[in-house]
């Protein structure tokens, strides 16, 4: 493995060397192009990946570039993409599978779970699957609830799994290539409003961000912010309108689920005495209340008011009023204040 | 992998035994050619009359569609998915089953199903504004409509996941003990997942009244039939799941209805399923994600060789062929009279407003439960703060 494991990621920044302005998707289509051309295991391949370029143009291009043994488009059948990923990886290549939005992963959810999950326990390890599936989530595009869903939970719920979502095109990129040269399979969510809404700085040489290690892309000291995926620049906005009143607010991007980095999180509540977790999935069973749960845990002698969280609402996503469902910078700002007036 | 070359039906006459409506047909069924000329006897049932009332729903359905993407370019709603060159099929399904009788459970591109069926304009305009009208009160993207007076289920996004539910909604029709039968359709990329093998097994095995249509227009976004499965074609797949399978030119409105409709009552009358393939052409991009549909996944050739195949200027030839031709004049003033009314509906549903954060807690439960109630409790105090 020749890339930097580039630790100033912690900030989400390059710190030396060439770089160059990206998106999101341009970050993930560069990883994709980089390592088809590093690895001929790596194969890339979904619904409409081919001439089309994905849904989302993620994939536009490679199959130009790299033929369609290497980047192919598949029936319409999810289960057919994530089971047929998991044999491909059992026998030695490197899939990578795109799923066309998160709320389709229903009919590939068996293979991921049952399949792709369990494979390696289940056979004392002489079976592995490492895989990727990428596949665009989240709301704010006018999606509608099949459009927009934020299904992570699931997948942070089943042992086996990795879970990721970047927020920049660092990480995307970054993340990305870490899946694809890791030995597991890997759920890669790619947070859809983000597209193109983010941009930002990704170095010209290959580097890898480490699947576990979160970032922090702002340092207080009055309060730590938790989030990840499509609800950073509205975290980061609120810590900024805070910021104006004379509060330091601690912004973490989780960027891992699974494993999550607890340390940092941990560091940053003992450091401040409060957290706020923020993401934009339904509240029940979100990925955050374990998160809380662990800060009450081990950090509880620090605390000064309850751990907050801000998500989103316990119904189907909805088209007309999916401003109000999705958690914006107002009701993270509130959270806050909640806590620190506690 | 998707280079390969698209089926086309055949412009010879097929030869058929005295009942032309024979399953597993080796070419696609027709009653009219492409200019016009029957190449089977009539029913007597078209009239001239009925077939001016078909084509008039036909031409209504086109310019809805036309309608319905200027109000997309002038960013009143945000998705549409056109379904011109497909309206034989549809206006043709309509036809085929007892309306408000017959319960349907279409898939995304079916309005023109809904149109036909008469599900009225300002009911689908609503739905694809996101209006205090739209039925659907909007929890959907654009043009997920659903109508419980027509006994058309509120379409879903998810491809396939209608069909195991379409079979036990067949199954309880027959447990039951009514007379009615279970329209369920899909397009062609549909056949793929797993849910419609699951639907068609579980509706075979129980012989459940569920007729399916497989709605082909041979390109599931940017992949074509050939990348979709190795099968000739979709209508075969019923051999396996224990029903006929017929293969129908989706174009013909003539065929659609006799064949769809023959099928629709031989499941009616208890013999258990059937499968019904109409070969069409999707003419426009799947939907306005992907406009550029020539550039980059099919050729302007392949849609034109389709547009020579239309399935309104084939009826406007059989009309012409029977002595009672469209004139232009006639036309225009159609197509003047649908434009108007679609605009008439847009301000109509316009007036009513949007729905505001209340209906994000509606019908999650029959009842709303505590934690909801927080939530909604919530949402207002926010809403009110923001006075």
């Amino acid at each position: 493995m020749t890339a930097t494991q580039d630790r100033s990621a912690q900030t989400g920044q390059a710190q030396t060397g060439e770089t160059r302005t990206l998106t999101l998707i341009q970050a993930v289509t560069e990883a994709m192009r980089e390592e088809l051309a590093r690895d001929d295991r790596v194969v890339v391949f979904g619904e409409d990946v081919g001439a089309r370029g994905g849904v989302f143009l993620a994939t536009a291009g490679l199959q130009a570039e790299f033929g369609p043994r290497r980047v192919f488009d598949t029936p319409l059948s999810e289960a057919s993409v994530v089971g047929a990923a998991v044999g491909m990886a059992v026998r030695g290549l490197r899939p990578i599978a795109e799923i066309q939005f998160a709320d389709y992963m229903g009919p590939g959810f068996d293979q991921i779970i049952s399949q792709a999950a369990k494979i390696r326990y289940r056979s004392g390890g002489q079976f592995t699957a490492p895989m990727i599936i990428r596949t665009p989530s989240g709301g704010g595009v006018k999606g509608g609830h099949h459009h927009s869903q934020s299904p992570e939970s699931y997948f942070t719920h089943t042992p086996g799994l990795k879970v990721v979502m970047p927020s920049t095109p660092y990480d995307a990129k970054g993340l990305l290539k870490a899946a694809i040269r890791g030995e597991d399979p890997v759920i890669y969510f790619e947070p859809k409003r983000l597209y193109r809404a983010a941009k930002g700085e990704v170095p010209s040489h290959d580097y890898i961000v480490k699947i576990g290690e979160g970032a922090i892309r702002r340092e207080g000291t009055d309060l730590t912010l938790v989030g990840y995926g499509g609800v950073m620049p509205d975290a980061e906005r609120a810590a900024a309108a805070l910021a104006a009143e004379g509060v330091s607010v601690e912004v973490i991007d989780l960027r891992s689920l699974v494993p999550w980095d607890r340390e940092l999180v941990l560091s940053s509540v003992q450091k401040t005495g409060r957290a706020v977790l923020v993401s934009e999935a339904p509240r029940i069973s979100n990925f955050m209340g374990e998160v809380a749960y662990v800060i009450q845990e081990q950090a509880f002698d620090s605390l000064l008011a309850p751990v907050g969280q801000v998500a989103g609402f316990d119904t189907p996503y909805p088209y007309v009023q999916d401003k109000v469902y999705l958690p914006g910078p107002n009701r993270i700002t509130a959270a806050c204040v909640k806590a620190l007036n506690y | 992998m998707t280079t390969a070359s698209q089926p086309t039906p055949s412009t010879e006459l097929t030869s058929l035994s005295s009942s032309p409506i024979e399953p597993f047909s080796p070419e696609p069924l027709r009653w009219v050619a492409e200019d016009g000329r029957p190449v089977r006897e009539l029913p007597v049932r078209y009239t001239p009359e009925l077939l001016r009332e078909l084509h008039h729903e036909m031409v209504r359905a086109r310019e809805f569609d036309r309608k319905l993407v200027t109000l997309l370019r002038q960013g009143r709603t945000t998705f549409y998915a056109q379904s011109s060159g497909m309206e034989a099929t549809q206006v043709g399904l309509a036809r085929s089953i007892r309306v408000g009788h017959d319960w349907v459970w279409p898939y995304y591109r079916d309005h023109t199903l809904g149109l036909a069926m008469g599900v009225p304009m300002i009911d689908l305009i609503s739905q694809c504004l996101g209006t205090n009208s739209d039925l659907c009160k909007g929890r959907q993207m654009p043009h997920h409509f659903g109508s419980a007076s027509k006994n058309f289920v509120s379409i879903s996004s998810s491809i396939a996941s209608q069909v195991p539910p379409a079979a036990g909604n067949a199954m309880a029709q027959k447990y039951l003990g009514t007379d009615e039968i279970t329209l369920c359709t899909f397009g062609d990329g549909a056949t793929s997942e797993g849910d419609w093998h699951a639907g068609l097994n579980m509706a075979g095995a129980a012989k459940a009244p569920a007729l399916f249509v497989c709605e082909n227009n041979q390109w599931a976004i940017s992949t074509n039939l050939a990348a979709q499965t190795a099968s000739p074609n979709i209508h075969i797949k019923a051999k396996a799941y224990g029903m006929p399978g017929f293969y129908v030119d989706g174009n013909d409105i003539v065929a659609v209805m006799e064949v769809c409709g023959h099928a629709a009552e031989w499941v009616r009358a208890g013999n258990g399923p059937a499968l019904v393939e109409c070969l069409t052409y999707r003419v426009g991009s799947h939907s306005n994600a992907d406009a550029d549909a020539e550039k980059n996944y099919r050729t302007r050739d392949e849609v034109n060789s389709w547009l020579a195949r239309d399935p309104i200027a084939r009826i406007e030839g059989l009309l012409a062929h029977l002595g009672h031709p469209v004139d232009a004049e006639e036309r225009a003033n159609l197509i003047s009279s649908v434009h108007r009314a679609v605009d008439a509906d847009v301000l109509k549903a316009e007036a009513t407003g949007q729905p505001d954060w209340r209906i994000m807690f509606e019908d999650v439960y029959a009842d709303t439960p505590p934690h909801l109630r927080e939530q909604a409790a919530f949402v207002r105090a926010e809403q009110e703060g923001q006075k």
